[in-house]
């Protein structure tokens, strides 16, 4: 079995009309044995920048660690925010250092431009090839569900509230057909001046 | 426990030793290849794998019947070693058979069918073997052979006259088999098959049409595949029977290739 | 034992390129079939391929077994081939022994039965079979490739059987779904469904595309249906 999978979990990230949208899973297991349900994969790193970092556990956490540092630096050198596009390249390259003996992770980055609000999603493979499609991401172990659901379910300028119905549709049924995935969901809204939070109710087996 | 290691097979007392409890065998001596070294799957694996190999079959339909085309090289490896492997084969006067892959599986798969015929024959009722019948016993026979995990090697293209109307399957060495208004197998299906396909798309093709297109991805393929030959053999079934045309040299024209030219 | 004494024969020395017969392709290939009150619909593309070629474009990948019972079959399409011409086989020997043709639950024991017959040497398939049962209910059986048999309204198999599967749970399953009212769905909106779908896996699996064969059973016989899906 792959290491990627060792964990499990899923991310999925949508662009609807100036706003995007971010949904993860909140399990963590060992393989089969699930160890905890509150293990959400989608870090904020910014006012309207997220980051979902899927994949082993402790690559997510080591990953994550190591963004924010270096998001940190950015910001004290630069004094402005960082643009999702900047941080996808940052990612990328940090990535890509690891060529030879990567971080088991596969991200997805979802964000408004804090400049001109235009909204953001891109995910990657674990050496930080990015794809930066203009309707949806997914990344985990249940990527091939997410794009059945997202292929059928997503079109274009979704307002908020149909962002997040559709969103949550996408992520819940696709990690019910996943055994290693779900136990609870966390979907993050993101509009130019609000980030709505909302933890979905799932199937718990 | 792993750290005993192996019981029933110990590890050697010396690199390339014998093993405790084992006789010695001297390295180099022919004399002592014995038993040990060998299973029955050693020997069962050199027919598991072509030896005279030869390349792409071309199949097409056209309106009133099938061309299939077919180059006259056994390749031995890399070596170009025999130039005059015929591999278009007329079985009766509805029935072209192509065959790519191994040689002798060839070989030993049309004597089995020209008996077959034969023994049609005496039976003397005036029925033929029809193409879609050819087409399924090939694929039972291949089939076969593969579930013992001793296939018969080849790509098949059966091209024929089914109650008038043409037929054109393919069998490949698993046994599977499909029908298809254009067939190209080994590296033609990459370089041919879109070359076929886009003339069928454009509109219906008669004999002389599809035989220029069909000589085309000869051509073509005489350029890019290494084991292609510039002499093959080209065959027509139509309603009027089965004519195989005596074998023709491709004329290649290497102008065209002046970006690979070595100074 | 040939690693053990490192006595190997000439021909089998490390590094050499040992060509090793694979009995088995993967010819891609989906199906969806879903059931109703009073039919069932199920549809296969019909593109037949291996690795990055396309065989052909026009192959149908579903079989009627009898007047109410039809299979699809995708996966190894020689074994698809073997087992449907022995299941093709078995149906024409129930009928003649019996005098009638066998109910779908029927054939469905038996497809398990001879699935697992070839337990160690199995028939890479994935079947789904779908039909009308014995009160004329529509019915879909699933398959693993060696004979596990489960019964559903609805299933997704083959090459993008993920894809498909999790959107017919949300859909027809109403799986996640509130304030909704379980009902028979309609034959339109199941056959509009299932259109749907494929388009979606067309998008995503390039071992789907080309068109869907659809077959509608019903208890006035087979209606055939054809779709055209993306061709690249």
């Amino acid at each position: 079995m792959s290491i990627l999978a060792y964990n499990g979990g899923a991310v999925v990230a949508m662009r609807g009309q100036d706003c995007v949208a971010i949904a993860t899973d909140k399990r963590f297991g060992i393989q089969a044995q699930t160890v905890s349900t509150n293990f959400p994969k989608v870090y904020r790193m910014g006012p309207t920048l997220f980051v979902g970092l899927p994949g082993l556990a402790t690559d997510t956490q080591t990953v994550h660690q190591r963004l924010k540092f270096r998001m940190n630096l950015y910001e004290l050198k630069e004094n402005r925010v960082m643009r999702p596009k900047t941080f996808s390249a940052m990612l990328s390259n940090m990535l890509y250092e690891k060529r030879f003996g990567p971080y088991f992770i596969e991200p997805v980055i979802a964000g408004l431009d804090p400049y001109d609000n235009q909204p953001y999603v891109c995910n990657m493979d674990l050496i930080g090839c990015p794809n930066e499609p203009e309707d949806f991401v997914v990344s985990g172990t249940c990527s091939e569900q997410l794009y059945g659901m997202c292929e059928a379910l997503w079109e274009p300028n979704l307002k908020p509230d149909e962002l997040f119905e559709t969103i949550s549709q996408a992520l819940v049924n696709a990690a019910d057909r996943d055994a290693i995935s779900g136990w609870g969901a966390v979907v993050y809204i993101i509009e130019k001046d609000k980030i709505t939070e909302k933890h979905v109710k799932t199937r718990m087996d | 426990m792993a750290f005993m290691g192996d019981i029933m097979n110990p590890a050697p007392l010396w690199h390339n030793g014998p093993a405790p409890g084992a006789f010695y065998n001297f390295p180099s001596n022919p004399s002592n290849l014995g038993p040990v070294n060998h299973t029955v799957q050693d020997f069962r694996a050199h027919s598991a794998n072509p030896i005279t190999t030869t390349t792409t079959v071309i199949g097409l339909k056209f309106d009133k019947g099938v061309v299939i085309a077919a180059d006259t090289l056994g390749s031995y490896g890399s070596l170009a070693r025999f130039r005059d492997c015929s591999r278009v084969m007329k079985v009766n006067d509805l029935i072209l058979l192509g065959s790519g892959g191994d040689y002798a599986d060839f070989q030993y798969l049309k004597d089995i069918i020209d008996q077959k015929i034969i023994d049609e024959q005496c039976i003397g009722d005036g029925l033929l073997l029809k193409p879609r019948s050819l087409h399924c016993w090939l694929t039972r026979v291949l089939y076969n052979k593969r579930s013992k995990m001793d296939p018969l090697w080849n790509n098949y293209v059966v091209a024929g006259i089914q109650d008038g109307e043409p037929f054109l399957g393919a069998v490949d060495k698993l046994g599977t088999a499909y029908e298809d208004a254009t067939i190209a197998t080994g590296l033609g299906a990459y370089m041919a098959t879109p070359l076929l396909r886009d003339a069928r798309d454009k509109g219906n093709l008669d004999e002389e049409a599809a035989k220029a297109l069909v000589r085309k991805c000869m051509e073509v393929l005489f350029y890019r595949d290494a084991r292609a030959f510039q002499r093959y053999q080209l065959g027509v079934v139509t309603a009027d029977g089965v004519v195989i045309d005596d074998v023709a040299e491709l004329q290649h024209n290497w102008n065209l290739a002046h970006m690979i030219q070595m100074k | 034992m040939l690693s053990v004494s490192e006595n190997f024969p000439e021909y089998a020395v490390p590094g050499a390129k040992q060509v090793r017969f694979e009995p088995y392709a993967d010819n891609g290939g989906s199906i969806v079939a879903i059931a109703g009150d009073d039919y069932a619909v199920i549809g296969a593309d019909t593109r037949l391929s291996t690795g990055f070629s396309i065989y052909t474009r026009e192959q149908k990948k579903l079989f009627k077994l009898s007047e109410g019972t039809v299979l699809g079959a995708t996966g190894c399409w020689c074994d698809t081939l073997t087992l449907t011409r022995l299941l093709q086989a078995r149906m024409q020997m129930y009928e003649h022994e019996h005098n009638k043709s066998m109910s779908t639950p029927a054939v469905a024991q038996m497809l398990s039965t001879m699935l697992y017959y070839k337990r160690f040497f199995p028939y890479y398939v994935s079947n789904i079979l779908a039909g009308l049962d014995a009160e004329g209910k529509g019915c879909v059986y699933s398959y693993d490739p060696i004979g596990h048999c489960e019964r559903s309204n609805y299933r997704a198999g083959g090459s993008a059987g993920a894809q498909l599967q999790p959107l017919l749970d949300n859909q027809i399953g109403l799986k996640n779904m509130q304030n909704v009212t379980v009902a028979p769905i309609p034959r339109e909106k199941a056959l509009a469904l299932l259109k749907d779908v494929f388009i979606s896996a067309a998008e995503r699996d390039i071992y789907t595309g080309d068109s869907i064969y659809i077959l509608i059973i019903t208890a006035n016989g087979i209606q055939e249906e054809k779709f055209e899906l993306r061709k690249d």
